[in-house]
């Protein structure tokens, strides 16, 4: 009878919205996580500066460093943006006990080596 | 509808007068060389349209009248034919002067500085503003170019009549037309053409040139003078509309060039013009030397092997050149941008406009008339409008304040411009003038004034407001460090007063420090000031610090605490001495309002060292393309006392700040190699690189503390490799 029956004009249609994928964020969590800064410290390992008479190639070095890590662990973002995120996760209660760890880990190394 | 079909803006009956009203007031007659004639009722017409604007449009907020008139062609077609038939010798015929007045009194209103306040904005407002405000412009054109009378010249003779009269006989309507007249002026030098808007007409017209040259062969200038050095006198609630005309004549212009001759005007120029293009073809070399050498469909593709085996392709050739390069493509290739809040408009910079430009002959005006405002107007102006701020007088606005700043400061720096070049000129002649010219906002009411506006300016976020008052004083500051070097005894004898006026309130540093602690997003033009002010106040506070070893500051915390007491080094009798003519009770509470204990600069120095104020100056930085030389220095400086004086490089070490010192240098789009700040900048930079380096060696963990702000405590540790002793407070 309905000629455009075969087309589903005439099925119902669900409105209900669907639940959007969440945004991914740069946030405390991914930063904690295992391609956060636990991968920056395992990473900064290989970093080698050459030291005196070379600081520019060398800041070179270490910014690329960062971009290259920081590519890995939030890829859509560009560099400065994503530093800019990081930076601002950095106040967060989760981030702030943990730095305070990782520096106290340092701490009697350092303490000793300043003894010279 | 009108006849074409279309429905008309406004209602037709308020057109159908306006128009009756306008052909009832005259026209060029037919014989008499199209000389114009007035109506027979022409003062009763010209009263009605007075009566239209008022009651009409102002009343009920509409702009249909004004809408109309501009249609009507009413100013430039019948007012300014009328004002030229009123012959310069012929004051008294009581007829005519009171047509020119009412003349006047249509064409101020028309004339008057539309606002875009959203809140009494009705659609109307929406309708006619963008077509009102281009017909301003042409007002000013049509009254400032008038070829047959001068219109500015005879605006001031209707005025003559009050002016003559000694202050207290005038009537409430002599002093209406006097302000009137100042009204009518001041809105001649604020119109210019509505930003963001291409203007049609011809520019040197309306320019500030042109207004410039307008005031001088009218004589308007003389006029302002001579209201401007009898102010106080015979002139009282006139301040505030004197010193709105001189605001919007000297806005923006630049003072170097505004005393220079005009063959120093020409080697200037032509020197901007050779740095120009320098610069450009630098930027040219600079994109050669990266940019394609085949065509454009060449089709390199490369791939980049990064840590964990992972792959990235990048295609182009420019990729092939070096890692740098390659980085900066990848990161290019992105298109996610974080959501960012919307721009608020900049309410200042539509106030300030762009850059006045001047030509020779306006600025060769002008100089005489700021040089003889300076020898006889400033003072007296100034001391004026300073106490009518101050008592907060009926006819203050809000922005008044703002250009009272703005003016000190302009002519402040105006007025050492000047002593330097004439102290170039003649080598120690003794006709230098002293600083005695510029005395009346070097006071004690001044200083008072000036913390209370910076103090109320911050607190409620008035942040035009306090870039003037940031402004006022860096311009005091170097006046009066000036004033310490000028050889006269008794110049620095005020300046060494001064000084000590200034440093001596704590509140002071303490809002000078949290004003550039808290930027945020309050455009270059604030955050200018703020490094300014700061750099001067470091600098010149510094240097008083040293030669007065014992300084004093007083305190307005509450001194409960004991720590200070040993720092107290009994100056409570000084307290006492000074403030036992109040009551006894009034006595203990100021002694526990305020204390006085030593200075002590590197603590007071201390205070600009927290990240806040570091990411206040790197802010700034971040302009460094567009930065001429002293914008330059002072950032190397503020960065050079950070690192090295007060050993708080560790401020420094963030990767943002780090990738923005680097690209300053060796980015793709560096500082130029040719200004004279690249070589100390280029050391700079290496230093605290080399600084940062060796940290990491010794400290490894900064590796991660470089993505992020560090606290005080954090950064100590980091700098020094132990706690901090919270105890002691040397």
């Amino acid at each position: 009878k309905e000629p455009d029956s075969g087309l589903g004009i005439e099925e119902e249609v669900s409105v209900q919205k669907r639940v959007r994928v969440p945004n991914v964020k740069l946030d405390e969590e991914r930063l904690l996580g295992p391609a956060g800064i636990p991968k920056l410290r395992k990473r900064a390992a290989g970093l080698k500066l050459k030291g005196k008479g070379h600081e520019f190639s060398d800041a070179s070095r270490l910014l690329s460093f960062y971009q290259l890590w920081l590519d890995d662990l939030f890829p859509k973002a560009r560099f400065l943006d994503a530093l800019a995120m990081v930076e601002k996760a950095g106040h967060k209660k989760a981030l702030v006990t943990a730095r305070n760890e990782w520096i106290n880990e340092g701490r009697p190394k350092a303490s000793n080596d300043d003894d010279d | 509808e009108l006849a074409d079909g279309t429905t008309d803006i406004v209602h037709p009956e308020v057109r159908a007068h306006i128009s009756s009203l306008v052909a009832a007031l005259g026209g060029a007659s037919t014989e008499d060389d199209g000389r114009y004639h007035l109506g027979d009722d022409a003062l009763e017409v010209l009263r009605d349209i007075k009566r239209w604007i008022r009651f009409y449009d102002e009343k009920t907020n509409r702009m249909d009248v004004a809408r109309c008139i501009h249609e009507a062609n009413l100013i430039e077609g019948d007012l300014l034919p009328i004002l030229a038939t009123w012959p310069e010798n012929a004051t008294d015929i009581k007829y005519k002067s009171r047509i020119a007045l009412a003349c006047f009194e249509i064409m101020v209103p028309l004339t008057w500085p539309m606002e875009r306040d959203k809140e009494r904005m009705t659609i109307n407002h929406h309708r006619h503003m963008p077509v009102l405000e281009l017909a301003q412009v042409q007002y000013k054109m049509a009254i400032i170019n008038f070829d047959e009378a001068r219109i500015l010249h005879a605006a001031v003779r209707t005025a003559l009549p009050s002016l003559a009269l000694p202050a207290s006989d005038r009537a409430a309507r002599d002093q209406g037309i006097i302000k009137l007249v100042l009204f009518f002026l001041r809105n001649m030098a604020m119109i210019a053409p509505p930003p963001n808007v291409q203007y049609e007409g011809d520019e040197t017209q309306i320019s500030r040139s042109a207004t410039i040259d307008a005031f001088s062969y009218q004589d308007i200038f003389l006029f302002l003078l001579t209201l401007a050095s009898n102010m106080g006198d015979d002139f009282r609630t006139e301040d505030t509309s004197v010193m709105e005309i001189i605001y919007h004549l000297i806005k923006r212009v630049d003072i170097e060039k505004l005393f220079m001759t005009e063959q120093q005007v020409h080697k200037a120029k032509a020197h901007e013009l050779t740095s120009l293009m320098n610069k450009e073809s630098a930027m040219l070399k600079a994109y050669t030397r990266n940019g394609p050498t085949r065509h454009n469909r060449f089709g390199t593709m490369i791939w980049v092997k990064r840590e964990d085996g992972k792959m990235s392709s990048l295609s182009g050739q420019d990729a092939l050149a070096d890692t740098t390069a390659r980085n900066l493509k990848m990161d290019k290739n992105k298109v996610f941008k974080p959501p960012r809040r919307t721009k608020k408009e900049n309410k200042d910079e539509r106030d300030l406009g762009p850059p006045a430009k001047l030509n020779a002959r306006a600025t060769g005006q002008l100089r005489s008339f700021v040089e003889e405002f300076l020898d006889s107007g400033f003072n007296p102006l100034f001391q004026h409008v300073r106490k009518t701020i101050d008592r907060e007088a009926s006819h203050v606005m809000q922005y008044h304040r703002r250009q009272f700043f703005y003016l000190v400061a302009w002519f402040l720096e105006a007025e050492r411009t000047r002593q330097k070049l004439k102290r170039d000129s003649k080598k120690n002649n003794d006709d230098v003038s002293s600083f005695s010219l510029v005395a009346g906002v070097l006071n004690q009411e001044m200083f008072i004034t000036l913390n209370k506006a910076m103090h109320e300016a911050y607190e409620y976020k008035d942040w035009h407001e306090l870039a003037a008052v940031m402004r006022c004083f860096t311009q005091i500051l170097l006046t009066v460090q000036a004033m310490t070097e000028s050889g006269r005894e008794d110049d620095e004898e005020i300046a060494e007063n001064v000084l000590s006026r200034l440093f001596y309130e704590e509140s002071t540093h303490d809002t000078i420090a949290n004003i550039i602690r808290t930027y945020k997003d309050q455009g270059f033009y604030y955050l200018d000031a703020a490094t300014e002010l700061v750099h001067h106040f470091l600098r010149i506070l510094e240097a008083y610090s040293k030669q007065n070893a014992d300084m004093q500051v007083r305190s307005r915390k509450r001194t409960r605490q004991k720590k200070n007491k040993d720092q107290q080094q009994g100056t409570e009798d000084g307290v006492l001495a000074e403030e036992n003519d109040d009551s006894a009770n009034d006595d203990e509470a100021a002694e526990r309002t305020s204390k006085e204990r030593k200075f002590d600069f590197q603590r007071f120095a201390a205070r600009f060292t927290p990240q806040g104020v570091v990411n206040t100056f790197v802010k700034f930085t971040r302009f460094y393309q567009d930065m001429d030389d002293s914008q330059l220095k002072r950032v190397h400086r503020f960065f050079y006392r950070l690192a090295f004086k007060q050993e708080m490089s560790v401020m420094l070490f963030r990767v943002d700040i780090i990738h923005l010192l680097y690209n300053m240098i060796k980015g793709p789009e560096p500082l130029d190699k040719g200004s004279g700040m690249y070589k100390d900048w280029e050391e700079l930079v290496k230093q605290i690189l080399r600084k940062c380096f060796k940290k990491i060696e010794q400290r490894p963990e900064l590796i991660i503390e470089m993505l992020f702000s560090k606290l005080q405590s954090t950064a100590f540790f980091l700098e020094y490799g132990y706690e901090k002793q919270t105890t002691s407070k040397k």
